[in-house]
């Protein structure tokens, strides 16, 4: 009965501190997302205040059209830096690729002026009677800049914009024909420089690098409003959906499987040499005992060090090894390795502590009674140090789970082969990806919390177990009494 | 009685043990099967289906480019895979050139090596980690000073990055990040720093203790991008990757040397001929070129 209590107790005090951590999780990575949200929704407010008419923009930056429906602009993308390279030995001139032969290119020559190649059949065919100014409203070049301005800002990523350089109407010049000059430079449009492919050109006559005529371009496709098809940024629910079908799990299952590997291995070898050190001489074992815990005391770095001096190429070591087929560094065998050196301790500290706290007389009544020195580690030994020895191995799972820096060191960051939870955070966060470095913090605190509840939880099971079996003995007594 | 309560205990914590390992390996088994790396795949690990690719054997390219490339790279093996579907990639390693030509010779496994500087890809022929007569010069790039998004600071000069509204500047560690030792160059060129290399110099007094050291160009970005630091000296194309950062000055190309990747295959790659495929891929495929292009580097 007191035993269902308290694993319905334990159940409930799981349970809340996952909700709460799931809580703390959602609260971590929300804001960044509910950022994004903002951010998308102040910069449609600054275009949309310049606008008699509202901008739809598509989340891939891709695509945008008026709500009013009269036009829209496809296929667009920003092309930041050209290329000067010759197809088949033939120089083009510094080109920039464009959406296709009946695309419009914008050129950004210098902060004053916009070249645009828009070709009159393609502005005529989305051009409605209002948008040729004629009725008195903009013309279709002042509502075209409007929306290419909006797809630039939104598509820049914090290059220099349009909008930035605060260009008037007259710094735009519109050429519909497939060609245009200014100071010096020649500009060439949709020149199809290998089959099926458009470029822009800018050449410098007497030169084979035009890269100072225009600082960037856009390009796109002009079109009828219902001929876009916009992407739509995900909210709320399905921006957390979104967020989790894009996420890489593969950290945590390498976590885990790296760390139950080698907890393998460090239960056998931890148990093992504590086993081993009790029996051999104290001087040795002063000695041996410094050599097996140094370790825990070591920074990882020092650990991760001597393993790739040890196991690398760079090292008459290492070298022999890897021409006998032992190549281990910067693969998943060396992020065990790593796991195993750093945990190892942990586990034999806490056995060795355990077997030392054990009477010697037991051991040797169970030798009077002839019991094999298996038998008695088995039976005898095992039995009494158990909980000693399972908490070894938890808080050596939870050392191997939080490795970082032997395992960076000696088995680098291959995502889904040595990435681990803990090299997954530095690098997300980095790597500018903030909410999945908060994910994964909250994964590892989730762990962690888990681990020392159950051996606390455990510890106080064993006390139990043992006070009761006190309670009892005093019961036998005073019966036999 | 108790004392079978306690075994009990103890089997139920083994059983719940054993099948969690159990668990773990079943899923991994399921979720893991991007992660055939070229470096030494785990023993385990199931060999891909061979059904799929009747004509050509199947390769597996694992690539070690500049951290700048991170995100283009990706995007352009997408491109790759597309239209050579025998061939695919490993999630590549983005790291400070100067790391992964030290991690190559520590004996890291891989097909391909791009860099940001010739400096580091000379280090890697020296080294015989790489197949000089693939070498080939495929990018170039600038280098700008960035803000935060919204951030007041102007900087209309390399000299006003001594001004005192910046207290932390992010930089490149010279040593292994390219990016670091172009900074450094043009802080040379207008004095800031004692060497002209851009490495093992120190800078002026004005500066010495603004500078933060980034372990890749990308993490300087993010100090910057976090606030952390109120500017940073980052490639143009590092601003298209990253959220939050925006130019505030491109440095001269002459006040640094001029920024090049090259490119070249790994000395004694298993998939040598595939790597050199996807090398000239990179610089004459038009969908590469649109692909780099948004992403602010320059085709060589």
């Amino acid at each position: 009965m007191q035993r269902a209590a308290l694993r319905g107790r334990c159940v409930w005090v799981l349970s809340a501190v996952f909700a709460a951590l799931c809580l703390f999780g959602a609260l971590l990575v929300t804001p960044a997302l509910a950022v994004d949200e903002a951010g998308a929704d102040a910069s449609a407010d600054k275009n949309g205040a310049t606008q008699t008419s509202e901008i739809e923009l598509s989340a891939d930056n891709r695509a945008a059209r008026f709500a009013d429906g009269s036009f829209g602009i496809t296929d667009f993308s920003r092309l930041n830096k050209g290329t000067n390279k010759t197809y088949e030995g033939e120089y083009f001139g510094y080109r920039f690729p464009m959406a296709g032969p009946d695309a419009f290119v914008a050129l950004v020559l210098d902060e004053t002026h916009v070249l645009i190649y828009l070709p009159s059949e393609q502005a005529e065919r989305v051009l409605a009677p209002s948008d040729t100014g004629v009725s008195g409203g903009p013309s279709l070049p002042e509502r075209f800049i409007t929306l290419l301005e909006a797809l630039d800002e939104a598509a820049a990523s914090g290059g220099s914009t349009l909008a930035g350089f605060e260009l008037q109407s007259a710094d735009y010049r519109f050429v519909s024909e497939p060609f245009a000059e200014w100071q010096g430079y020649r500009y060439d449009f949709a020149r199809e420089v290998e089959p099926g492919y458009f470029y822009a050109t800018v050449t410098l006559p007497g030169s084979e690098d035009g890269s100072s005529g225009a600082l960037f371009a856009l390009s796109g496709r002009l079109v009828e409003a219902s001929e876009v098809s916009l992407i739509e940024t995900p909210h709320g629910l399905a921006a957390v959906a979104a967020f989790f079908s894009s996420l890489d799990a593969r950290p945590f299952w390498v976590s885990l499987k790296t760390s139950a590997v080698a907890m393998l291995f460090v239960f056998v070898l931890g148990l093992a040499a504590a086993v081993w050190s009790n029996r051999i001489s104290t001087r040795l074992k002063g000695v041996l005992d410094s050599i097996f815990t140094i370790p825990m005391v070591l920074p990882p770095t020092v650990c991760g060090f001597l393993l790739l001096v040890a196991f690398g190429n760079s090292t008459a070591l290492g070298r022999w090894l890897t021409s006998h087929g032992i190549e281990l560094v910067f693969s998943w065998p060396a992020a065990v390795l790593a796991a195993i050196v750093v945990s190892f301790p942990l586990m034999y500290r806490t056995a060795r502590g355990a077997f030392e706290a054990l009477d010697p007389a037991l051991g040797d009544a169970a030798r009077t009674l002839g019991w094999s020195e298996r038998r008695i580690f088995l039976r005898l030994t095992m039995p009494l140090a158990w909980p000693s020895v399972a908490a070894g191995t938890v808080l050596a799972f939870a050392r191997a789970m939080g490795e970082f820096g032997a395992t960076l060191f000696v088995a680098g960051n291959y995502p889904g082969v040595t990435q681990t939870m803990p090299i997954a955070i530095y690098f997300q966060w980095m790597g500018g990806h903030p909410q999945v470095a908060a994910f994964w913090v909250v994964v590892v605190i989730l762990i962690s919390f888990v681990v020392i509840l159950l051996i606390n939880w455990y510890a106080a099971r064993t006390q139990r177990y043992r006070r009761a079996s006190v309670d009892e003995l005093d019961t036998d007594k005073a019966r036999a009494a | 009685m108790r004392r079978r309560g306690l075994l009990g205990a103890l089997g139920r914590l083994l059983a719940a043990s054993v099948m969690v390992f159990i668990l773990a390996f079943a899923l991994f088994g399921c979720g893991g099967k991007a992660s055939q790396g070229a470096a030494e795949p785990p023993a385990n690990e199931p060999a891909p289906p061979a059904t799929e690719a009747p004509a050509a054997e199947a390769v597996t390219l694992q690539i070690f480019a500049a951290n700048s490339l991170e995100k283009a790279l990706p995007e352009v093996q997408a491109l790759y895979t597309a239209a050579h579907p025998e061939v695919t990639f490993s999630d590549s390693q983005f790291k400070a050139s100067g790391d992964l030509v030290e991690q190559l010779s520590a004996g890291a496994a891989a097909d391909l090596l791009i860099t940001a500087s010739k400096g580091t890809m000379d280090t890697a022929v020296e080294n015989g980690s790489v197949d000089e007569a693939t070498r080939i010069d495929m990018f170039g790039n600038d280098l700008v000073v960035v803000r935060a998004v919204g951030s007041d600071i102007q900087v209309s000069s390399l000299e006003d990055v001594q001004s005192d509204a910046i207290s932390r500047i992010a930089i490149g560690d010279a040593a292994t990040v390219p990016a670091g030792a172009y900074a450094n160059q043009a802080l040379n060129s207008i004095g800031l720093y004692s060497s002209d290399t851009g490495k093992d110099g120190e800078y002026a007094a004005a500066l010495v203790d603004k500078v933060v050291f980034a372990d890749k160009v990308g993490t300087a970005a993010n100090y910057v991008a976090t606030g952390d630091c109120q500017i940073g000296f980052v490639y143009s194309s590092d601003i298209y990757r990253y959220d939050g950062i925006e130019a505030a000055f491109v440095t001269p190309a002459d006040s640094h040397k001029a920024i090049i990747y090259p490119g070249a295959v790994i000395q004694g790659s298993a998939n040598a001929a595939a790597a050199a495929d996807f090398l000239s891929f990179c610089l004459t495929d038009a969908d590469a070129q649109a692909v780099w292009s948004k992403y602010g580097f320059q085709v060589l």
